[in-house]
């Protein structure tokens, strides 16, 4: 168990050196800008990952989340003059604060209450947003102002968004080490024999949503500063299958799966898009696949194989 | 009155949705996410074959329960069989891979749609002219598309009903729902009725799809609502009960549409999720449902 660990550590860390020294290589402003998304993708499939790949509770609508967080700081920042900073900083309270008070109401029951709720919720605030025209815009969508200014400063943004990820991914490691982790993958892996031992089941079901929430509400606040748009759109279903899509592909309930499929994925459907191709239709297949056939993903498939030689053979 | 019976109109369509919903989860104990897509595929199956052949739309109606039909079983054959095929070893796992797996069909056969017809709406023709008006009494006025495809969508919920009730297939069925093991042991082949369910769903869902057609016109995520509608209508009629999900979906037509006329037209839809929550907080076992177990 501790050598696993240690193999997830290391194989993580390096995943992130790699990516801190990927503009290196990357040079064009489109392409730095399509990392950037890829790292915001990633952010929101971490914490996605939190709970459908640790705790085993399934939400479909991280993007509903990433869209609150998005929408309660552009919000503050373009009515209020909020500081963009302070504006993320509610993003991160509102979406726990709706994490928690959705957990409360649907995880005391078992079975897929949560599901139910969220893609209900999901569609509801995305209607709600664009008909609520006199206060937001509607699809037009309202201008707010970056987080750094003018345009042509992708690096700022780039290296804003990796150290947020390394923090969370820091935060989500020692989290899963630590008791509390333990509560977590207790209740993915049989939620009865978790509540025989004396694990308070509903309310580490409802940390973990509400945690989740957060991280993608922080996913939401950051976008919308770096993008300086907030739109009903980023908040479709579509959104959300992307999320999860990358959680899958690169590997559920494993450290680094959600960044290197975010990294992945969002890349290649951009390039994908060049050939007049729906990348949803492919990302949604390979969802359906790898999920029957590769549980294990990308990132779980590399770890296994590097566990088997080191420690096997 | 008027806005009654357009809320006892939806509500019909509502049922023939939430009724398969409803069997699939009575059988498997799984939500279908791609229900939506199922309605969707119904519409579209309905618009283009009705725009290329000249003949009476009431004989599409033929096609499309074809389509559904064989939908429902290749879907349940490619996808659902890992449910209970490993039926002991999988425990804590199918809750995830049902959900993950239909979601991502969901999305598969959306965008499937998208990439080979476009972002475009497809209306079909009404089953009788869609200009046409009919008066009833002197209260309501209504086309009579809207009226005839009600009486099409009542009948067909009638007989579902009553097959599920009454039929020997029926009998099988709600073996099956109350106790897999247990039919099996008695000789039920359970693999074949998920197999039936799955049709009668995918039939269903595809008949509300094709008459509410000339209404919402066939694009490639137009079953994204209604299937949402149908997921708060089992969760208010009680999940896997068959007289719950027809209660609740005319419960949830009929407030609808008084909630669009009362209070707010542009926000119409949220009232299905407001619903969902107070039913969640207050009876979480829905109408007719049991007990769901609390961990």
């Amino acid at each position: 168990m501790e050598e696993r660990r240690a193999l997830d550590l290391i194989l993580s860390s390096i995943i992130l050196a790699v990516v801190a020294i990927l503009p290196m290589f990357v040079t064009s402003p489109y392409w730095r800008g399509v990392l950037i998304v890829a790292l915001y993708y990633s952010l929101a499939a971490m914490g996605w990952n939190l709970l459908g790949g640790y705790t085993g509770q399934f939400s479909v609508a991280p993007a509903a989340f990433c869209l609150i967080g998005m929408y309660t700081s552009a919000l503050l920042v373009y009515y209020w003059n909020w500081a963009p900073h302070l504006g993320i900083l509610m993003a991160i309270v509102s979406t726990a604060a709706i994490g928690l008070f959705l957990g409360w109401i649907c995880l005391r029951l078992r079975g897929p209450y949560l599901a139910l709720t969220t893609i209900a919720f999901s569609e509801i605030i995305r209607g709600v947003i664009r008909f609520s025209y006199d206060i937001t815009r509607g699809d037009l969508g309202l201008s707010v102002p970056k987080l750094y200014g003018g345009g042509g400063r992708h690096l700022a943004y780039y290296y804003t968004f990796l150290v947020v990820v390394v923090l969370v991914q820091i935060l989500l490691y020692l989290l899963i080490k630590s008791k509390i982790g333990l509560f977590l993958q207790s209740i993915r892996d049989d939620d009865v024999a978790a509540r025989g031992r004396g694990v308070n089941v509903v309310w580490w079901k409802t940390f973990a949503f509400a945690l989740s929430s957060l991280i993608c509400g922080l996913a939401g606040g950051l976008y919308v500063h770096f993008i300086g748009l907030a739109s009903p759109e980023m908040g479709l279903i579509m959104q959300s299958g992307l999320i999860i899509g990358m959680t899958v592909i690169g590997g559920m309930g494993t450290l680094a799966g959600p960044l290197v499929g975010g990294l992945i994925l969002q890349p290649l459907s951009e390039y994908v898009r060049e050939f007049g191709v729906q990348h949803m239709v492919i990302f949604a297949f390979l969802i359906i696949i790898v999920v029957r056939f590769w549980r294990a993903g990308l990132y779980g498939s590399l770890k296994n194989g590097l566990e088997r030689v080191l420690y096997h053979g | 009155m008027d806005i009654f019976i357009t809320g006892i109109i939806m509500g019909t369509f509502y049922a023939l949705l939430a009724l398969g919903l409803s069997l699939i989860f009575g059988i498997l104990k799984v939500v279908n996410f791609a229900h939506g897509e199922f309605f969707m595929i119904g519409a579209y199956a309905y618009a283009l074959i009705a725009l290329r052949l000249e003949v009476s739309p009431f004989f599409v109606l033929l096609p499309v329960i074809v389509i559904g039909m064989l939908l429902g079983v290749v879907i349940e054959r490619l996808l659902m069989r890992p449910l209970y095929q490993k039926y002991t070893e999988w425990g804590a796992m199918r809750d995830e891979y049902a959900i993950i797996v239909t979601f991502g069909l969901s999305l598969f056969l959306m965008n499937l749609a998208n990439q080979i017809f476009g972002p475009y709406a497809i209306s079909g023709p009404g089953l009788r002219p869609l200009r046409e008006r009919v008066i009833l009494g002197d209260i309501v006025t209504m086309s009579s598309h809207r009226i005839i495809a009600f009486g099409v969508g009542a009948l067909i919920l009638i007989i579902a009903y009553l097959l599920v009730r009454y039929s020997p297939w029926g009998k099988v069925i709600q073996a099956v729902s109350q106790n897999r093991f247990g039919a099996s042991i008695a000789g039920i082949n359970s693999v074949r009725v998920s197999s039936i369910v799955f049709g009668i769903s995918g039939v269903l869902a595809g008949l509300s799809g094709a008459l509410l057609c000339p209404i919402f016109s066939a694009e490639p995520f137009v079953g994204a609502l209604p299937a949402v509608k149908s997921f708060v209508i089992v969760v208010l009629g009680g999940m896997g009960s068959v007289p719950g999900s027809i209660v609740g979906a005319y419960l949830l037509g009929v407030l609808e549409q008084f909630g669009a006329v009362y209070i707010s037209y542009t926000y119409r839809d949220t009232f299905g999720f407001l619903i969902l929550i107070i039913v969640l907080l207050l009876r979480p076992q829905g109408i007719f449902g049991e007990k769901a177990r609390e961990v």
